[in-house]
């Protein structure tokens, strides 16, 4: 028998019918389990003090709005992050940057290269090419240009998506640097795939090498080790490491290694990582810590004004029974809250980032800081509620 | 009258300066976070460039700063609900004795306006202060503008106020209109 049914069962005293939230509180003899009780008196409480209420939810929304949107940046990174990665080396099992790196350019929407390819000399049995990428000022803005081996002199391989940016169609010429070429209009890589020789006459000498392993060493995961030290480079599995200034170039092991994300993932994580390690991170943690600090507040308020009622509980036996009452209230305000800060990012986001965030993004980025939730509302209950159970019903009625 | 209830609020806010102490530090924090997003303004252009999409990422930083000073300001909203409470039956009998609404209206929003002007002046010179440390140790590498700090100053003051000033006028407009009976009845 729960304590609520005892409750129902009892006659109730004056003094608890007064204390119970709600005009002639309908709790003894309304229907429904444990929860639909405990949620009808987290309501009924809500009612009593809704400007509280209003304010409570409208500090958290707040905070979880400015998470949602660092998130939703952080996400669209993430994703952005991989798929770059991904259109940059394909497949490749090695990747070699030169020691200036690379860099995301969010014009061109592609990866490209800071410096000349290393000079390297493949070692024996390995397979690979150097490869150009660099950024062309079309009349169009930034175009990332790769010069992958085996596409014909003359032909350039566009997007439908970066087509459409040019004002070309399949089959058509498209001015590149004055040399006019074909276009083939397929894939879904943000940048314009040439030829070689054509890709260095556009953009110069930048690019990077990509290789791939021996027959005999295929399905290891620790091909750094093995081709960085013949080709006198130093190798790494993290993305997030970047190649000496000082140094020749860094080697980078696209194989999964030890652990179970693959590289684009981990690419993916340290893009996404600059966002959340940035000013923008900091102030919306910030933003959700005093956010809390609302949500305890508020509940250590309603807990003084509550102190007779809960003293009442307690002398009838229903102790612990009041942890739950705010649990389910604590529980109300943070999901309510969440709803509203999400909706509000989103609409933040649509408004002051269009080109930065995408739906998607905004999704996973409000179902993470969903993951939040439960441990802020059972903490912003339990702190309040813990100095209250410490006491003696007596010194509760007392006051 | 006004005037009556304006000295009123500012007697009634010095009893109550410890309870005001939680929502002047959350205010604080707020406003110590826009000054000095706006004081490193050109460091925080440069980590947005970093990122790519300078225009942005620059503005939703200062979207987000705000938007943290508002969750502070709301503490101070929340913290006027409790002094409602509090002071239920002292409502009652004013009303009850014939003092018209307005005067307690404005009796009772002078100490989230008195909250929200502390804590963002404090949080502003705090900023200042760390933003003149961060400047000359040479730690804010693309420097610290003191047209930035004060520009983030008069933000973070007026924002505070005013949102201090609208949350709080809602819960304190249905207390002061409340019937004297109901508030000298309650318990």
């Amino acid at each position: 028998m729960t304590a609520f049914e005892i409750v129902s069962q009892t006659k109730t005293p004056k003094q608890t019918e007064a204390a119970l939230p709600g005009p002639g509180s309908a709790l003894p003899t309304s229907s429904g389990g444990t929860f639909g009780r405990l949620l009808r008196f987290a309501i009924a409480n809500i009612r009593r003090r809704p400007e509280r209420f209003v304010l409570a939810v409208l500090g958290i929304a707040l905070a979880i709005a400015a998470v949602t949107v660092v998130r939703t940046i952080s996400a669209s990174f993430a994703i952005t992050g991989a798929g770059s990665v991904t259109n940059a080396i394909g497949t490749h099992a090695i990747w070699v940057v030169p020691a200036q790196g690379v860099t995301y350019e969010s014009s061109a929407g592609a990866l490209v290269s800071d410096g000349p390819p290393s000079d390297i000399t493949l070692p024996d049995g390995w397979t690979g090419a150097e490869m150009t990428a660099g950024l062309w000022n079309s009349p169009h803005g930034q175009v990332a240009v790769y010069g992958v081996q085996g596409t014909s002199p003359g032909k350039v391989v566009a997007s439908a998506q970066l087509a459409q940016r040019l004002g070309v169609a399949n089959g058509g010429t498209l001015s590149l640097a004055g040399h006019a070429v074909t276009v083939s209009v397929s894939g879904d890589s943000a940048a314009l795939t040439v030829s070689p020789s054509l890709a260095r006459d556009v953009v110069g000498n930048v690019g990077w090498w990509v290789a791939d392993e021996p027959t005999i060493d295929r399905g290891r995961t620790d091909l750094g080790s093995l081709f960085g030290p013949a080709v006198g480079l130093p190798s790494t599995q993290n993305p997030a490491e970047k190649p000496a200034r000082d140094g020749k170039g860094l080697v980078y092991d696209t194989t999964t290694g030890a652990g179970a994300q693959s590289f684009a993932q981990k690419y993916a994580s340290a893009f996404s990582g600059q966002v959340t390690d940035s000013t923008l991170g900091l102030i919306s943690i910030i933003g959700l810590v005093l956010g809390f600090v609302i949500a305890v507040s508020s509940f250590l308020a309603s807990v003084q004004e509550r102190r007779r009622e809960f003293g009442i509980m307690s002398s009838i036996g229903l102790a612990d029974e009041v942890l739950y009452f705010f649990l389910v209230e604590s529980g109300v305000v943070f999901v309510t809250a969440w709803l509203i800060g999400v909706l509000g990012a989103g609409v933040a986001v649509w408004a002051v980032l269009p080109h930065l965030a995408t739906p998607v993004a905004w999704a996973q980025a409000s179902a993470t800081v969903a993951a939040f939730l439960p441990a802020m509302a059972i903490v912003g209950a339990i702190v309040p509620v813990h100095r209250l159970l410490q006491q003696r019903p007596v010194a509760l009625l007392a006051d | 009258m006004l005037k009556y209830g304006l000295a009123y609020g500012l007697l009634s806010s010095r009893r109550r300066a410890r309870e005001m102490l939680l929502p002047a530090i959350t205010i604080a924090t707020g406003a110590f976070l826009v000054v000095i997003v706006f004081a490193t303004s050109a460091g925080v252009r440069k980590q947005a460039a970093g990122l790519g999409h300078t225009d942005e990422i620059g503005h939703a930083i200062v979207l987000i700063a705000v938007t943290v000073l508002l969750v502070g300001v709301v503490e101070a909203a929340v913290a006027t609900t409790r002094t409602i409470v509090g002071r239920t039956r002292e409502l009652g009998v004013l009303g009850a004795t014939g003092v018209r609404s307005r005067p307690v209206l404005v009796a009772l929003l002078v100490e989230p306006f008195v909250t929200a002007l502390v804590g963002a002046l404090g949080g502003a010179v705090i900023a200042a202060v760390v933003g003149t440390v961060l400047g000359a140790t040479g730690a804010a590498a693309s420097g610290v503008s003191a047209g930035g700090t004060v520009t983030g100053a008069l933000i973070a003051v007026a924002v505070s106020l005013v949102a201090a000033v609208v949350t709080s006028v809602v819960p304190v407009w249905r207390a002061v209109n409340r019937p004297p009976v109901k508030s000298l009845s309650s318990n």
